[in-house]
């Protein structure tokens, strides 16, 4: 067992090198995103509040019962369309997720600076969720494009629940008015 | 008006629409496709005579916005099994050939105007993308009933 701690420097090594590639794609996906949707002067649905969808209907993307249900049909060419469509949604989803929890954090933190009374704990706290559902939005978009989302309801659900103890954790106001105010601040 | 008489004019055009406008219609898809045929194209409000005799034209605005969303939910919801239903009883009640059917809606994407404005987009996107999963089904099971049916079948010519 002599060589264990260089094996577990190097594994320890190789997971930090991979949560930075993880944090530094998730950001340039974002920024992608965010320029993408800057650029882009003809969305159908632009000025929506856009706030994560619901519980329930997370679980309607990541149903495995859908999945079943095209299965029995025998069809690959079926089974394949459902995977590219759903596999869509649920990417959408979970950047969706990443990018209205930095514009909600990039919200508090501008209110912060005004705030006289501001507990250490509770912001530490907060900053760890916060890095935490990143992270797992980045991971969840990784898993989704290389297994498809049928099998990751429970991250998903677990993602979801983060998102809305974030949510609890903020001094007032629900995600939703976090959302729209974080629309006003908005630079583009 | 007060507020609170505004509001109980609103409740009573939803209910008016839902007890006899659109418990006539047989399934939900069919109710969304009617509830959005009530929108106009370019200023995105609905209107609906009789409705806006009874109530006048903002409360059946109203109305009709919330019935349009109420429906929208129920359709994202849906089980795609469940879904696949929906379109095959809205296909039976349109009278048009299914193939046909199934290929203009495949062209044309014609159920994009049927989403309510200021929904969820992911929402949107997951209805788009499991009506196209749908018509996909649809087709595949036409394809199987064609197989079935002998070539020399005139119903096959005509695409019925």
């Amino acid at each position: 067992m002599g060589g264990s701690p260089v094996t577990l420097t190097s594994i320890l090594i190789l997971t930090s090198m991979i949560v930075v590639a993880l944090l530094l794609w998730v950001r340039h996906d974002n920024e992608m995103e965010e320029s993408s949707s800057r650029g882009s002067t003809g969305s159908k649905w632009k000025g929506v509040p856009d706030s994560a969808p619901r519980a329930e209907f997370v679980s309607r993307i990541f149903s495995r019962e859908d999945r079943e249900f095209v299965v029995l049909l025998g069809s690959p060419r079926l089974l394949r369309m459902y995977g590219k469509e759903r596999s869509a949604v649920a990417v959408d989803w979970a950047r969706r997720t990443s990018r209205d929890v930095s514009r909600i954090m990039r919200r508090h933190r501008l209110s912060s600076r005004h705030s006289r009374n501001l507990d250490v704990a509770t912001e530490t706290k907060l900053l760890l969720q916060y890095l935490r559902l990143r992270f797992i939005c980045g991971l969840l978009v990784l898993l989704i494009r290389s297994f498809g989302p049928y099998a990751l309801s429970d991250l998903a659900a677990y993602t979801s629940e983060l998102y809305q103890g974030i949510g609890r954790m903020l001094p007032e106001g629900s995600l939703t008015d976090r959302l729209a105010a974080a629309d006003d601040t908005k630079t583009y | 008006m007060s507020h609170l008489a505004k509001l109980i004019t609103m409740n009573n055009a939803y209910d008016d629409l839902v007890r006899r406008t659109l418990s006539g219609i047989p399934c939900d898809l069919a109710r969304l496709i009617y509830v959005a045929s009530t929108r106009d194209y370019n200023s995105g409000m609905y209107h609906h005579e009789g409705l806006a005799a009874r109530y006048g034209a903002e409360s059946t605005r109203v109305a009709l916005r919330a019935a349009h969303k109420d429906i929208f939910y129920k359709l994202v919801a849906l089980p795609l099994e469940e879904l696949v239903v929906e379109l095959e009883t809205y296909v039976r009640i349109s009278r048009e050939a299914p193939t046909g059917f199934i290929h203009a809606w495949q062209e044309l994407e014609p159920y994009r105007v049927a989403v309510p404005m200021e929904v969820d987009s992911t929402m949107v996107l997951f209805f788009l993308s499991n009506i196209r999963l749908a018509l996909e089904v649809l087709q595949l099971r036409q394809q199987h009933v064609q197989e079935r049916q002998p070539t020399s079948s005139p119903q096959r010519l005509l695409g019925r």
